[in-house]
């Protein structure tokens, strides 16, 4: 029987056979392995706790059962990226959201709904001034981030949060090389106007 | 000094460090150039911003709550070489002992099949014996069958008839178990409608 130690050092492809044979413990590797990536993903899509939750899961069922449909040469983080980006966006279609404070959803009613949706933000930094400063950032960035159009969020996420290329983002994304290069283009000069305040 | 500014797009390749061929020129020009250098340390603070971000974490029952919603198939080839696997032994060392005992017992026996073609009247003698064997244990226990069933009598007087009666006895048993069948998948099929 395979041990999580085995899994953990397998590429995706090997894991994902080996979801294919029914195993278990290879369902549970994949979605330890992208739980934080897309729910971060998706949270900074919808800017709601619970939702991206829920959102989050429905990624998960998807692309877990419907394994047989993946195709080996697509990179699989792209794949469940491109299903967490359509899930988010299909859900925005549906519900025009309005935009959430970093302190907490508007949608909670408790104040442990307000704790549970609100973003923890910590960089590590020894320095406390240092670390004041780059929380400060840490939220402006995330307002910012927030009133960016849907597209512009997923395509400046994928490049810099997750680190993609750009060409891997226009195949994730079903969008042309050039509007995946315009729309980041775009969104960093967004990004930029709206962090000017906090750095002056 | 080249006097034209940076266009965004220059920009954007210098944010992202690319090193492809023109980009000296432009670092060449940000040297010389405040306005743009500033252009680009403005854009390189925010993509430094973006990139801080953290990962969040979803509810730690997150791979449960999926779990239960996605049906895991086991292929039958693969239930088939787990149920084998199951039964061979984990350490090294025992995988190669009892490879070695499968090895010499698939030897002995392969080595007692060829003897046995070999020896063509002793073969044929034995597969007779055995046929004798396995028939009379048949007949034996289909008779010990019927006589619970029937009786000794109702028996003796089906003996009597011969093979046509036996013949007759096998088709109306046929025929009863193909009629219940048939008549127990109809009445499901009405209470199904």
């Amino acid at each position: 029987m395979l041990r999580a130690l085995d899994l953990a050092n397998l590429p995706d492809a090997d894991v994902v056979a080996l979801a294919l044979e029914g195993r278990d413990a290879a369902h549970r590797e994949l979605i330890k392995r992208y739980e934080r990536p897309v729910f971060s993903l998706v949270f900074r899509m919808v800017r709601n706790r619970e939702l991206a939750e829920d959102l989050t899961q429905d990624t998960f069922v998807k692309v877990l059962s419907h394994l047989d449909r993946y195709r080996t040469d697509f990179k699989f983080s792209s794949w469940l990226f491109k299903i967490a980006n359509n899930v988010a966006i299909d859900h925005l279609r549906r519900r025009q959201l309005d935009t959430v404070s970093i302190d907490g959803s508007p949608h909670a009613t408790t104040a442990g709904e307000v704790d549970s949706s609100r973003f923890d933000i910590s960089d590590g930094s020894e320095n406390a001034l240092e670390e004041m400063e780059a929380k400060e950032l840490g939220s402006a960035i995330e307002r910012a981030i927030s009133s960016l159009r849907p597209e512009y969020r997923s395509c400046i996420m994928l490049r810099h949060v997750e680190g993609r290329s750009y060409e891997e983002i226009a195949s994730t994304l079903d969008l042309p090389l050039g509007t995946v290069k315009t729309y980041i283009h775009r969104a960093r000069h967004e990004l930029r106007r709206a962090l000017e305040h906090t750095r002056e | 000094m080249n006097h034209r500014h940076l266009l965004p797009n220059e920009i954007d390749l210098l944010v992202d460090g690319e090193a492809g061929f023109g980009v000296a020129t432009l670092r060449a020009h940000i040297d010389e150039c405040a306005e743009c250098r500033e252009l680009v340390e403005d854009a390189r603070v925010v993509v430094d911003a973006l990139e801080a971000l953290p990962h969040f974490a979803p509810d730690s029952r997150l791979a449960d709550r999926v779990m239960a919603q996605v049906p895991v198939f086991v292929p039958a080839h693969v239930a088939a070489r787990d149920s084998v696997a199951q039964w061979l032994p984990r350490a090294a060392p025992a995988r190669a002992a009892a490879a070695a005992i499968f090895t010499a017992a698939a030897g002995v026996l392969t080595l007692g099949l060829i003897w046995l073609a070999t020896q063509g009247d002793a073969a044929v003698f034995m597969t007779g014996l055995l046929g004798d064997r396995l028939r009379g244990v048949v007949v034996g226990a289909a008779r010990d069958l019927a006589v619970s069933l029937l009786g000794e009598s109702a028996l003796a007087a089906l003996q009597a008839t011969g093979a046509i009666g036996i013949s007759l006895l096998l088709a109306g048993f046929v025929l009863t178990a193909f009629g219940t069948v048939a008549g127990i998948r109809r009445l499901a099929a009405a209470g199904r409608q």
